[in-house]
This record gives C-alpha cells, sequence and structure tokens, in this order.
C-alpha cells in the first residue's frame, strides 16, 4: 500500500487537534493507570529486594527468664550446640542486651534512662544453616517449651506479615489500575469514534474513489496509539519521579539501614517504563482498532 | 461490461427493491434507470458499487464476478467506478482543486500525477478558474461539475450517476448532460437513475425501466415513458 508518510501525519495531527479535550482526557486516563500499574510494580520489587536481605541475614532469638538459672541457660546452649541445623550461636547477657537497647532506641534518651541492664533478658542469637522459611520455623519452635525460654522470636513472622500486606495492598492497587487501563481504553475507543463521525463526510468520499481500508482505518489507529504511548510517557516520568523521591528520602535517613534495602535499581525501573510503554501502546492500538472494525465497515 | 443475472434484493422487511432483474451493458453503452421512487433505481447502482450485496443472483462488472470478490478488493473495484449522486458529497472545507486531488492521494497517487491531472480535469469540465474556490461559493451546477470532475479524474470505465440533475434547474441539467454525454464518448460506459423525463426525451439512449423492482422495459433509443 502506498500511503505517504506526510498524508498520514497531517490526518493524525489534525484528528489529535481536533478532539482535544477527549484525546487529554485519555492521555490522562492512561497516564494515571499506567502510573499507579508502575509504581505498584516497583514497590513490590522493593519489598521484594528488602524481604530478600532479611532473609539472608536470617536468625531467630531465644529469650529466655530474667530469672533463668545458669542450669537452664546452660541446657539450653548445649542443646543449640547439639543441633546440626545451628551454624553459628551468640549469647547476649544483659549488658550486651542494653548496649542493643541503647543502640535501637538512640533518638528517644528518655527511654534509656528508664531501663537498667537487669531489666533486660538474656538471649541466644541462632543463625540457622539452612534459612528457608519453614526448616527455620521448625527448629525455632523446638526451643520455645524448655525451661526457663520465655520466648522464641524469628523475623520470619514478621516478614511475612509485611509479604502478604504489599501482596494485597499491590493487587489492590494493580486491580484498581487494570479498572483504570479499561477505562483509558474506553475513551480512546470513544476518541476514535467522535473522530470518526467528525470525518464521515471524507471517509465516505474514500471508500467511494477506492481508496483501501487500511489507507483509511491507519490514521485513525495511530491515533489511538499515540494517545496510548503519550499517556504512557507521562506515566514512565511519574515513575522515575517516585523512585527518585524514595531514593532521596532513604538516603536522608541513613540511619534506618534497613530500608535500604527497599531501594530498586535503576534497571527494574527502566524495565518496568519499558512495559509500560508497550501497556500504553497496546491499549491505545486495541481501543482504536475496536472503534475502526466496529464503525467503519466496508 | 455490467451484466446482472436474476438479481433480487430485499430489505428488511421492505417489498423487494430488486426482483430477478437480468440486464446487460455494453462498455461505451449510455444507459438512463427510469421508474418511479422506490423503484429500485439507486439500489440498482449501489449494487455495481458493491455498496449492497444482492440476496440472489451474480452481478458481473467488468468481466469478474463480484459477489465472489473478497473485502479488500472492493476497494480496486471501485477504482474503475466513478459516482455521482443528487447531493454532490463533496467536502466542504476542502477547495474546488483539493476535493479533486483527495480522490487521487487516497488512493495513492503520486503527487505529479495529481499536480498534473487536477488541472487538466478542471479545465475539462470547464472550472479552470475556481479551481481555488470552496464549494458553498459555487453554484449547484457548478458543484456538479466539480463531483463529476472528481469521479472521472481516475478515468474509470464506468460512471454511475445517482439523480446527477435532481437539484438542477432543467438549463443547468443541460450543461451536466453535455458533458456525460462528452465522458460517454470517450469510451467511459454511463449508468444514470433519473425522473426527469426532459432529459431522457432529448439525449435518446437506452432506457431501462424499473417498476417495484422489476424490469418492465429495456428500450434502445428510448424515451421516459
Amino acid at each position: 500500500m502506498a500511503m505517504k508518510a506526510n498524508y498520514l501525519f497531517r490526518e493524525t495531527g489534525s484528528n489529535l487537534r481536533r478532539n482535544i479535550t477527549l484525546t487529554l482526557a485519555s492521555i490522562v486516563t492512561v497516564a494515571v493507570s499506567l502510573a499507579l500499574f508502575g509504581i505498584a510494580l516497583l514497590l513490590r520489587q522493593g519489598v521484594d529486594n528488602a524481604t530478600q536481605r532479611w532473609e539472608g541475614g536470617i536468625e531467630f532469638v531465644v529469650f529466655m527468664n530474667a530469672d533463668a538459672s545458669a542450669a537452664q541457660l546452660q541446657a539450653v546452649a548445649d542443646a543449640l550446640d547439639a543441633s546440626p541445623e545451628v551454624a553459628k550461636i551468640t549469647f547476649f547477657d544483659q549488658d550486651k542486651a542494653f548496649e542493643e537497647f541503647k543502640d535501637l532506641f538512640e533518638g528517644t534518651p528518655e527511654l534509656i534512662e528508664t531501663v537498667q541492664p537487669s531489666d533486660l533478658p538474656t538471649s541466644f542469637r541462632v543463625v540457622p544453616s539452612d534459612t528457608d522459611p519453614d526448616a527455620v520455623e521448625q527448629l525455632a519452635s523446638r526451643f520455645e517449651t524448655s525451661p526457663g525460654v520465655r520466648e522464641v522470636v524469628s523475623a520470619q513472622e514478621t516478614i511475612r506479615n509485611i509479604e502478604s500486606l504489599t501482596n494485597i495492598a499491590s493487587f489492590i492497587v494493580l486491580l484498581g489500575s487494570v479498572f483504570l487501563l479499561a477505562a483509558a481504553a474506553a475513551l480512546i475507543f470513544n476518541t476514535i469514534r467522535m473522530a470518526m463521525f467528525a470525518r464521515r463526510r471524507e471517509i465516505e468520499v474514500m471508500k467511494l474513489v477506492g481508496a483501501t481500508n487500511w489507507f483509511i482505518r491507519l490514521p485513525f489507529m495511530v491515533e489511538g496509539m499515540i494517545q496510548g504511548l503519550l499517556g504512557a510517557g507521562v506515566a514512565v516520568g511519574a515513575v522515575f519521579g517516585a523512585n527518585w523521591a524514595l531514593d532521596r528520602y532513604l538516603s536522608d535517613r541513613n540511619s534506618l539501614q534497613l530500608l535500604e534495602s527497599f531501594v530498586v535499581a535503576t534497571e527494574d525501573v527502566w524495565r518496568t517504563s519499558f512495559l509500560l510503554l508497550v501497556i500504553g501502546v497496546i491499549v491505545g492500538t486495541l481501543g482504536s482498532a475496536i472503534a475502526v472494525s466496529r464503525f467503519l465497515d466496508v | 461490461m455490467i451484466k446482472l443475472e436474476n438479481v433480487t434484493k430485499a430489505y428488511k422487511g421492505e417489498v423487494l427493491a430488486l426482483h430477478e432483474a437480468s440486464c446487460e451493458i455494453n462498455k461505451g453503452e449510455f444507459v438512463f434507470l427510469v421508474g418511479p421512487s422506490g423503484s429500485g433505481k439507486s439500489t440498482f447502482i449501489r449494487l455495481l458499487n458493491k455498496e449492497e450485496q444482492p440476496d440472489k443472483g451474480r452481478i458481473f462488472v467488468a468481466g469478474k464476478d463480484i459477489g465472489t470478490l473478497s473485502s479488500w478488493k472492493v476497494p480496486y473495484l471501485r477504482r474503475n467506478i466513478g459516482c455521482i449522486f443528487q447531493d454532490f458529497k463533496l467536502l466542504p472545507n476542502k477547495t474546488v482543486g483539493q476535493n479533486v486531488a483527495f480522490a487521487l492521494e487516497v488512493i495513492g497517487r503520486p503527487n505529479h500525477v495529481v499536480r498534473n491531472q487536477v488541472p487538466a480535469i478542471l479545465e475539462l469540465v470547464g472550472l479552470s478558474k475556481k479551481m481555488n474556490n470552496l464549494p458553498h461559493e459555487l453554484s449547484g451546477g457548478e458543484q456538479q461539475r466539480v463531483s463529476i470532475a472528481r469521479a472521472f479524474v481516475n478515468r474509470p470505465l464506468i460512471l454511475l450517476a445517482d439523480e446527477p440533475t435532481g437539484n438542477l434547474d432543467p438549463a443547468t441539467s443541460v450543461g451536466i448532460m453535455r458533458l456525460l454525454d462528452r465522458i460517454n464518448r470517450t469510451g467511459t460506459t454511463v449508468v444514470m437513475a433519473t425522473h426527469d423525463r426532459g432529459i431522457v426525451d432529448t439525449m435518446r439512449r437506452r432506457v431501462v425501466e424499473l417498476d417495484r423492482g422489476t424490469i418492465v422495459r429495456d428500450q434502445a433509443r428510448g424515451v421516459y415513458e
């Protein structure tokens, strides 16, 4: 098909200008939905990165009663030593526990003042050789009932809670963005329908003199594609902006080392951006293709 | 050039638009389709252009059975068929020259062809001076000349005219008919649906009369009634 490029650009350009309000509405809807989609994806990625890091340093803590006898302490230490699944044990006496407490609550000296080393429980920090979450949990639970043990705490549950919470949150956001994407496709569909209605005389004449179907369709499809692409472009900007803001927020608070693992790699951002552009183009082309095939039968 | 074999066409719930119509039109003929409103003249024309599909029967245009034509080939069929209408169907926001050029551009003709052909065809229809006017600045007769120029600029084998003088006064109609006659004499087959008794009676060409979808008369050098 011999279609002149300048004809295509002229027609598409004038279509985009003619329905400027609807065009903008489509672009904004695509942008908002894709931005949500992209941010949800990155959030998920961040949580994945963070939990992976935490899981790497996995350990559980066996807290002893403050009044546990030396024999009870020795019994637990021996039992831990004897377990083949245990890679490393560190014993935190009350002074060490107090040091850690002071580190953790550095920001609130009034809290530190109210606490004496003798108020704090002694504990064993256990690094298991097998970091599989289920294995760790099973190992940890074996010590819960030993005499003198107050409780066994593993980070596992906390991590799982965070994970399931972010999973739910990102699922809701993703679901919302899918609905918004559908709305965007519908808006583009309508914009293209309006554009075709505005040009119905031209289309009639084109059919009459024997313009091919693709010649008639292409400017409208390109119009939809451009709307999707522009919306996706705005969304990519928003995603980069959000990532940059998060980066700065985290590096400003360098005391929170835990959160640093939250940072998403630049290549992940690029990959997400590419995905958004592809989705934008697909949504735009799809919306206009449906409109064109519905209202342009020859 | 054109052949209808037992063509029947009915619209939804309506009476028959065409019933078992058979008719053959040779290359270079000039044929009037006459008959009252609703007798099937427009359907006849729209079937030739494949704007409508027949319910029964076969239609041949330029030797091809257009019933078996796949939809992507229909545009190429239409490039061989020029069409003019009672309401001209000109694009109001394009000049006379642009209206004619549009017909060439959208079928992918190169720029130099468009630049050569448009002034030449406007010369033929006698509108060289109005090339840069908008359609609403022209009289009805002039507008119809533009639409003829647009239909003929691609040198089609067949020219279909659906009541081309329906909106024009008798004097102007004579001018349009002279133009169609000239086009016919270049070898183009012309099929024209009309109510205009005066034109049919003066031209004395082949007349096909339709009545409620049936061909009731087919007469060489005929008159309106």
